[in-house]
C-alpha cells in the first residue's frame, strides 16, 4: 500500500561507512507502513533532473516514526539529496515494491555487496525479531567502506574486502563456501555479483528458489506505469522490477540476460 | 481549489461524439491501462489514455529501456503490452464501470496491425476511442506511417472503415511537415490528432563508452520538448479543422494553458505522471482558477485568435 506523496522532514544525517550518507527522516505512516525491502521514490531538486530516485528504506522504526536511507553519491540526484541539510523536507513516494519474504525456518544468510548493504539494517533486524539465525556476509571494496557490524545486532557479521584490509581477501560470495545445510539467502549488490552468487548457488547445489534477491534496475515511474524497469525473466519477457520486485525468487530471472546498468 | 473545476464549463468534445469532463488527459504510455494509478484522482481526468496496444502481446525490448536527460528522459520500451484480446477482456470490462473515458492507444508494425486491433475494439463496452500510435520510435516500422502522408491518410482510412469508435491520430514530430501528415489524416477522416509524440533521441555513457539505451536511441519527453510540441501545435491548430490535443512536457497549469492559448482543445499529460501522480488534479484546477480569474466561462472563451493575431504585430 502507498501511503503517499509526502514531504517528509530530514531529522538526521551521517557518513554510515566511507563515502556513503545516511538520511533519516521523520514519516510516521511511511515509517509503520513500510516492509524490509521496500523502497520509495525520491524527488530530487539538483538542476535539470526530472525523475524521482529509487531508494529502498534501510530501516524503519514505527515507534519514533523514522525511517533511513543509506547511500553513495553516484549522480546528479544522490548529491543533491547527500546535501540536503537536517530540517529541510525531502518529498517521498511509497512504500514501493515488493519486501522480502521473511519467514521460514533455514538459517538466514545475507549477502551483501558494496552499497547493496543498504537495504539490509532493517531487513536483519526483522529476521531476529522472529527468532531467526541470521549470518551477515559483507562485501566492499575496502575496511572503510564496510558497514559497521554494530548495525545488525542479533546476527553473526563476516566481511570480505577486495584489497584484503578486513576479512576475506576476495569476493563476499566466497564467503558462502563456509556455510553448510539448508540455507535461506538474501541477496543484494552489484548485478556481477549477484550473477557470481548464482553460480557459486549451482556449485554448491543450493537452489536458486532459496535466494531472494534486491534488484536494481533505472526506474522511471516505480509505480508501474512507465515499463521502464524491465529485468529479463527466466521464463520470457520481462518482469518489472517495481512491481514484481524489488525483492524477488532469484530463479524468476534470466541471469545470463541480466544487465548492469550502472557498474562494469 | 476543487470546487471550481467542478462549477465551471471545462468539458470539451472531440468529435464523433466523444466528450470529456475536462480538458486534462493522461498521455499513452505513462499511466498503464489506468489500474497502476495511486494517489490519482481519477475524477479530475479528462480522459485515459492507455499504453499503445498491439494485435498480439510483446514482450518489448530488451533493457536498458530508459534514461534521464536534461529536463526530460529517453525511453525506449518497445510496446511491452498483452495485446488487444487481453484488453478486451479483462480490461474494457472494467473500464465500463468507470466514469473516465478510456481511449485505447493502438500500435502495429503494418495497417492490417491496426485494423485487427480496432475491429476487436469496435463496440466493446468500456472502450471510449482509439488514439492511432503512428508515431512511435521504439519499434521497426513504428514511425513509417507517421513520416508520410499518403501512408497516414491510408492507414487512417483502413481504420476508419473498420469502427465506429471515435478516431484520433497521434502525430510525431520527427518530420519536416507536420502539418502535411495533419491535413492527409483530416482528410482520411480523423475526428482529432493529438501532438506530439515522442522526439528521437540519444544519450551516450562516456564512462562506459555505449549507448545509455540498449536499443541506442528512443524517444525524449518531458518539459525539455515543450517548447518545440507547442509549435507544433500552434501551426497544426491553425491549418486543421478537427480538434487538436497538445502534448509535451505540460507539468504545470500554465504550461497546459498555453497549449489551449495555442489552440488545442485539450491536453496530455505523459512524463510528469511519474514525478507527480497527483499533477492531472493540479493543472486541472490550475486551469479553473485561471478561467475563473479571468472569466471564462469556457474553454472556447479562450482568446485563441486574439493570441495568435498577436504573432503577426
Ligand atoms: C529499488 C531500488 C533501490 C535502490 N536502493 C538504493 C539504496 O538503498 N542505496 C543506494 O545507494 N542506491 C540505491 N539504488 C540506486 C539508486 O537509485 C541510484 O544510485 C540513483 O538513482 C542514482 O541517481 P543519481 O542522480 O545520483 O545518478 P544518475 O545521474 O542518475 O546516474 C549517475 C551514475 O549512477 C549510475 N546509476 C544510475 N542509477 C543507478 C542505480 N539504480 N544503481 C546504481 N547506479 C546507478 C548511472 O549509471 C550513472 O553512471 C536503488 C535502486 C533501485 C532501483
Ligand atoms: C515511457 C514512455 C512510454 C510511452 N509509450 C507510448 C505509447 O505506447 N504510445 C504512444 O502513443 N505514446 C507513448 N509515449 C509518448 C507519450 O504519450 C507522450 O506523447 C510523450 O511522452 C510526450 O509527452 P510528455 O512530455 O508529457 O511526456 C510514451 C512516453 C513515455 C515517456
Ligand atoms: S519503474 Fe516504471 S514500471 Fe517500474
Amino acid at each position: 500500500m502507498i501511503v503517499a506523496a509526502a514531504q517528509a522532514e530530514v531529522v538526521e544525517r551521517s557518513t554510515p561507512m566511507s563515502g556513503a550518507t545516511e538520511l533519516v527522516v521523520h514519516h510516521p505512516p511511511s515509517a509503520s507502513a513500510v516492509q524490509p525491502g521496500q523502497f520509495f521514490q525520491l524527488a530530487v531538486g539538483a538542476p535539470h533532473t526530472i525523475l524521482r530516485r529509487p531508494y529502498s528504506a534501510a530501516w524503519a522504526d514505527p515507534i519514533s516514526g523514522r525511517l533511513g536511507f543509506i547511500f553513495n553519491v553516484v549522480g546528479a540526484g544522490s548529491a543533491w539529496l547527500a546535501n540536503l541539510p537536517e530540517g529541510h523536507d525531502v518529498d517521498l513516494l511509497g512504500p514501493l515494491g515488493r519486501g522480502f519474504e521473511l519467514d521460514g525456518r533455514d538459517p538466514a544468510i545475507v549477502v551483501a555487496g558494496g552499497l547493496g548493504v543498504a537495504v539490509f539494517p532493517g531487513v536483519v533486524r526483522a529476521l531476529v525479531a522472529r527468532g531467526r539465525r541470521v549470518t551477515v556476509l559483507l562485501g566492499a571494496r575496502s575496511v572503510a567502506q564496510l558497514m559497521r557490524s554494530d548495525r545488525f545486532a542479533g546476527a553473526e557479521v563476516k566481511v570480505a574486502t577486495d584489497d584484503g584490509s578486513a576479512g576475506h581477501h576476495g569476493s563476499v560470495v566466497d564467503l558462502l563456501l563456509d556455510q553448510v545445510g539448508g540455507l535461506d539467502i538474501f541477496g543484494c549488490g552489484p548485478t556481477p555479483m549477484l550473477q557470481a552468487l548464482m553460480r557459486a548457488a549451482r556449485r554448491l547445489d543450493i537452489p536458486l528458489s532459496s535466494i531472494q534477491v534486491a534488484l536494481e534496475t533505472p526506474m522511471g515511474c516505480g509505480i508501474g506505469t512507465c515499463l521502464g524497469c524491465a529485468a529479463p525473466g527466466r521464463a520470457g519477457g520481462y518482469l518489472l522490477t517495481c512491481q514484481d520486485g524489488p525483492c524477488l525468487r532469484a530463479d524468476r530471472i534470466d541471469w545470463d540476460h541480466m544487465t548492469d546498468a550502472f557498474h562494469g | 481549489m476543487r470546487f471550481m473545476a467542478d462549477q465551471l464549463d471545462i468539458g470539451v468534445g472531440l468529435g464523433h461524439g466523444l466528450r470529456l469532463r475536462g480538458p486534462v488527459m493522461v498521455a499513452s504510455g505513462t499511466f498503464g491501462y489506468g489500474f497502476d494509478a495511486p494517489l490519482v484522482d481519477r475524477s479530475a481526468l479528462g480522459a485515459i489514455v492507455t499504453k499503445g496496444t498491439t494485435p498480439r502481446p510483446r514482450a518489448g525490448n530488451a533493457p536498458t529501456r530508459i534514461a534521464e536527460t536534461p529536463s526530460g528522459m529517453l525511453n525506449a520500451i518497445g510496446l511491452q503490452n498483452p495485446g488487444v484480446e487481453h484488453v478486451a477482456r479483462e480490461y474494457a470490462p472494467i473500464w465500463a464501470s468507470w466514469e473516465v473515458p478510456v481511449i485505447v492507444n493502438v500500435a502495429g508494425d503494418a495497417i492490417q496491425d491496426y485494423v485487427e486491433v480496432a475491429r476487436r475494439l469496435d463496440g466493446v463496452a468500456g472502450v471510449a476511442g482509439l488514439e492511432l500510435n503512428i508515431s512511435c520510435p521504439n519499434v521497426v516500422n513504428g514511425l513509417q506511417f507517421g513520416l508520410d502522408p499518403r501512408l497516414a491518410a491510408e492507414l487512417t482510412m483502413a481504420v476508419r472503415r473498420a469502427t465506429e469508435l471515435p478516431l484520433i491520430v497521434k502525430l510525431t514530430p520527427n518530420v519536416t511537415d507536420i502539418v502535411a501528415v495533419g491535413r492527409a489524416v483530416e482528410a482520411a477522416g480523423a475526428d482529432a490528432v493529438s501532438a506530439i509524440n515522442t522526439y528521437v533521441g540519444m544519450a551516450i555513457d562516456v564512462r562506459r563508452r555505449r549507448p545509455m539505451l540498449s536499443r541506442g536511441s528512443g524517444g525524449v519527453s518531458g518539459p525539455a520538448i515543450k517548447p518545440m510540441a507547442l509549435q507544433a501545435v500552434w501551426q497544426l491548430a491553425a491549418e486543421l479543422s478537427i480538434p487538436v490535443i497538445g502534448i509535451g512536457g505540460i507539468t504545470t497549469p500554465s504550461d497546459a494553458l498555453e497549449f489551449l492559448l495555442a489552440g488545442a482543445v485539450a491536453v496530455q499529460l505523459g512524463t510528469v505522471n511519474y514525478l507527480r501522480p497527483e499533477s492531472t488534479r493540479e493543472v486541472l484546477d490550475g486551469i479553473a482558477q485561471y478561467m475563473h480569474q479571468h472569466r471564462f466561462n469556457n474553454l472556447r472563451a479562450l482568446p485563441i485568435r486574439g493570441v495568435r493575431a498577436m504573432a503577426h504585430a
